[in-house]
């Protein structure tokens, strides 16, 4: 009566009449007293009792946030486990109740119901796309709100919770990388994903207040201080109460970070794929808590299923197979092992162990057919057989046993198979690969999750660099060259007007602007004016090519002076804010026309004036209209014979130059 | 022209004054400016120091109020009106030179000529 491993004990006084009952036959102890399954789950439910407690002490003891959030998620996890565990206790509870009524009541035997095998369901890479909006994600604006997230999984009694996640703006997914697999799974599991979270920096201590003095409190103080207040003191949204559970547990209050629930969503054997799957998220909560990060509203992850009937044996022996069609005398005697969608047959039994392939193999699928056939006359022993189609041709194999216990063992192992099939459907057609979790894994992970866009580094230095090495190099020598009197027509763009301080800057930095476009064969007098304000002019040249090749590739193309494709022109490129107010302003200020048509064509006819002055026009309208050029003469800034090209195009590629961010901005002021 | 990020800068400076033109109903200055703290420095050639991310003068308008006031290009500004322009994004600069209310802007340049120049004069 008494034992000492289990926990509670029931005794029965000697001689009582629950005793001669018992001893009647008429109860089973086990019904007053707990079964080996119950003392199973109360033995779980102190070990999270214990934990629970473990927790609190941890989390009234931290100092550090860190330690605090991760007490708090632990805490939590063993909350939702007890639940879960008092529930199962409940309702195994009423299931005997319900089985001694129904015991007493008639005399029905059990049914005999088939039930499908169970299965390793594993779920890995959970990802849950975060939705900032664009000013908080680019711009850096307003102080940088964390909160810390993470996932709890709960499948029937089974609960595990991901590492812990810091969010902020600077991520743009929330990644779990843990791998969790549940192996106690049927074909009609649901598998709840919840999202937890809980801002980084509220004060706790004020979970701890009293709520009369907390209201008092928030009334007092701000609006938004006092909101902050009174969801820390709401015991909130997020209090793991189990659907099912009728016996309540007092949930110690502890001060403390508390996590909220955030979202949710359920997972079954229809979402189980072998492959990467977006699924819809629950939200609950709105922008004003405080546990609030913006989600896109799905999540991801990769949901993999391995019923036990595909990767365990469920049936082997010896058979003899028969090949319809083949020798029909001939059949082999063979060591058949039922797995998957095989029923492989090895010529010994030893082979299984020794990794020899088996002789064949035959099919067993949704497509097979299976009956049992008549007796044999030979041998008088029932036989199956099965049916096959591969490729429209249709292949039967006789199957045999020894015994009659054997073939009904073999048909029934069949049954069941197809059952299991019928009830696991998609993961039965192969073999899903789960990934069990090497415990190495944690510690080489790193604690830093970085966005996507800290991982793009575009590094320009070094090109840069050495072109324009490249270009100091040839300019001195060019230089020399000039002082000969054989400079090339384009060296007048590096040439001041006269009177200015020549030499030291060109044998420094000046001239390597790339976007100069020299159209000085028009002005060999070393005129630089028309050629200097004419580069800046063109919109409509492609921004694909870097910076840094167009200084070469002018070089080169400047032997045929006025044949200069348009798309050797660099864009001007105006700041990003400017070139925002031009579009909007476009539609007045029509002298300000972009008149964007590189004048290739027009350069010859056109006089040097006319050309500065229409292609400086180009220079769209700032917020402050100061971007319009300096021009010698006040012509009209009609330069209509240039405003002609589409704007749609014209804008699109500016927006596009603008937004490059190899572009070296330049404005006009 | 170099610095090192928080130390204070020290550079010679010419003072220039430049007269806005107004052009109907425009304001202009006459000359272009790149740089800022959100443009990429390698693209810069004027400047020294590939890493400096100031404002730098990369086209004078020749007859231009600007040139007439003595800018020259390649000219880094340093300050405008009193506005510190070492620190700044590209269109913070240019907003900060082309204010409507202001006539006059008041810059701080400086050129490698000008270090030279003095240190040539104190040897």
């Amino acid at each position: 009566m008494f034992c000492r491993n289990q926990t509670t004990r029931a005794t029965v006084a000697r001689c009582s009449a629950l005793e001669m009952e018992i001893r009647r036959g008429r109860f089973r102890r086990s019904v007053f007293l707990e079964t080996l399954q119950d003392s199973d789950i109360q033995k779980k439910i102190d070990h999270e009792i214990r934990m629970r407690d473990g927790a609190c002490k941890l989390l009234a003891a931290c100092t550090q946030r860190d330690q605090a959030l991760e007490a708090s998620k632990s805490l939590l996890t063993c909350n939702t486990r007890i639940m879960a565990y008092m529930s199962e206790l409940q309702r195994m509870k009423e299931a005997q109740v319900m089985q001694r009524v129904a015991r007493r009541s008639s005399e029905a035997g059990p049914t005999d119901d088939r039930r499908p095998c169970k299965g390793k369901v594993a779920i890995s890479d959970l990802r849950i796309p975060l939705m900032w909006k664009d000013t908080e994600y680019f711009k850096n604006k307003g102080e940088l709100h964390r909160c810390a997230v993470f996932c709890l999984l709960q499948m029937g009694g089974e609960i595990h919770d991901t590492d812990m996640v810091m969010v902020d703006r600077t991520l743009t997914d929330i990644c779990f990388d843990n791998t969790i697999v549940f192996n106690e799974a049927s074909p009609g599991f649901d598998l709840r994903v919840e999202l937890y979270s809980c801002s980084s920096e509220e004060d706790y201590s004020a979970g701890s207040t009293p709520r009369k003095l907390a209201s008092k409190l928030s009334s007092s103080l701000g609006r938004s201080a006092g909101k902050k207040l009174r969801a820390a003191v709401d015991p909130g949204a997020g209090s793991p109460t189990g659907g099912g559970a009728t016996l309540l547990l007092p949930v110690p209050a502890v001060a403390g970070p508390k996590y909220h629930l955030l979202a949710h969503t359920s997972l079954s054997l229809a979402h189980v794929q072998d492959n990467f799957r977006t699924h819809d998220l629950i939200t609950s909560g709105n922008e004003e808590c405080t546990y609030w990060v913006p989600l896109y509203g799905s999540v991801c992850c990769r949901l993999a299923a391995q019923p036990d009937c595909m990767n365990q044996q469920m049936m082997s022996g010896c058979l003899k197979v028969k090949q319809l069609g083949g020798d029909p005398q001939s059949s082999t005697n063979v060591y058949g092992v039922l797995k998957g969608t095989n029923l492989s047959c090895y010529h010994r039994q030893e082979d299984i162990e020794s990794n020899v392939e088996p002789a064949f193999t035959i099919a067993i699928n949704k497509e097979t057919r299976i009956r049992a056939s008549e007796k044999d006359p030979d041998s008088n022993v029932q036989s199956i057989s099965i049916s096959n189609l591969y490729g429209g041709e249709e292949v039967t194999h006789t199957v045999s046993a020894d015994s009659r216990q054997e073939t009904h063992r073999w048909m029934e192992a069949f049954w069941q198979h197809f059952y299991d099939m019928s009830q696991w459907k998609q993961c039965c057609d192969d073999l899903m690969k789960i990934d069990l979790p090497s415990p190495r894994k944690a510690a080489l992970v790193t604690s830093k999750q970085g966005s996507l866009y800290h991982e793009m580094v575009i590094d320009t230095a070094g090109d840069i660099g050495t072109v324009t090495d490249i270009l100091t190099r040839r300019m001195q020598e060019l230089e020399l060259r000039s002082q000969l009197g054989t400079s090339p027509p384009w060296m007048s763009l590096f040439a001041e007007s006269p009177g200015r301080q020549r030499s030291p800057r060109l044998a420094g930095h000046s001239p390597r602007t790339p976007r100069r476009l020299p159209r000085s064969p028009l002005s060999p007098s070393r005129c630089p004016r028309p050629s200097l304000l004419s580069s800046d002019a063109s919109l409509t040249s492609d921004s694909d090519s870097p910076c840094s090749t167009s200084p070469c590739s002018r070089h080169g193309g400047l032997a045929e002076p006025l044949s200069l494709p348009s798309s050797r022109f660099r864009p001007r490129t105006l700041s990003l804010d400017a070139k925002l107010s031009t579009l909007r302003g476009r539609g007045y200020g029509g002298a300000l026309q972009c008149s964007c048509q590189p004048p290739t064509s027009s350069l010859t006819p056109i006089p040097a004036q006319r050309v500065s002055q229409a292609t400086l026009s180009c220079s769209s309208s700032t917020s402050s209209n100061s971007s319009s050029e300096g021009r010698r003469s006040p012509e009209s800034l009609d330069s209509s014979p240039f405003s002609r090209p589409s704007s749609a195009r014209r804008s699109l590629r500016s927006m596009r130059a603008k937004l490059d961010p190899r572009n070296w901005l330049q404005s006009q002021v | 022209m170099s610095f090192i990020p928080g130390q204070p800068v020290t550079a010679v400076v010419q003072r220039i004054e430049i007269r806005k033109l107004r052009q109907g109903e425009h304001l202009i200055l006459g000359f272009s400016i790149g740089g800022g703290i959100d443009q990429d420095p390698g693209q810069n050639p004027f400047s020294e120091d590939k890493s400096d991310k100031g404002i730098y003068v990369t086209r004078v308008t020749p007859g231009g109020p600007a040139e007439v006031a003595g800018l020259m290009m390649g000219d880094k500004v340093m300050q405008v009106n009193g506005w510190d322009m070492t620190m700044v994004t590209h269109d913070q600069a240019r907003k900060r030179l082309t204010k409507k209310n202001e006539d006059v802007v008041r810059l701080l340049v400086t050129r490698k000529s000008l270090e030279q120049a003095v240190r040539h004069s104190m040897m």
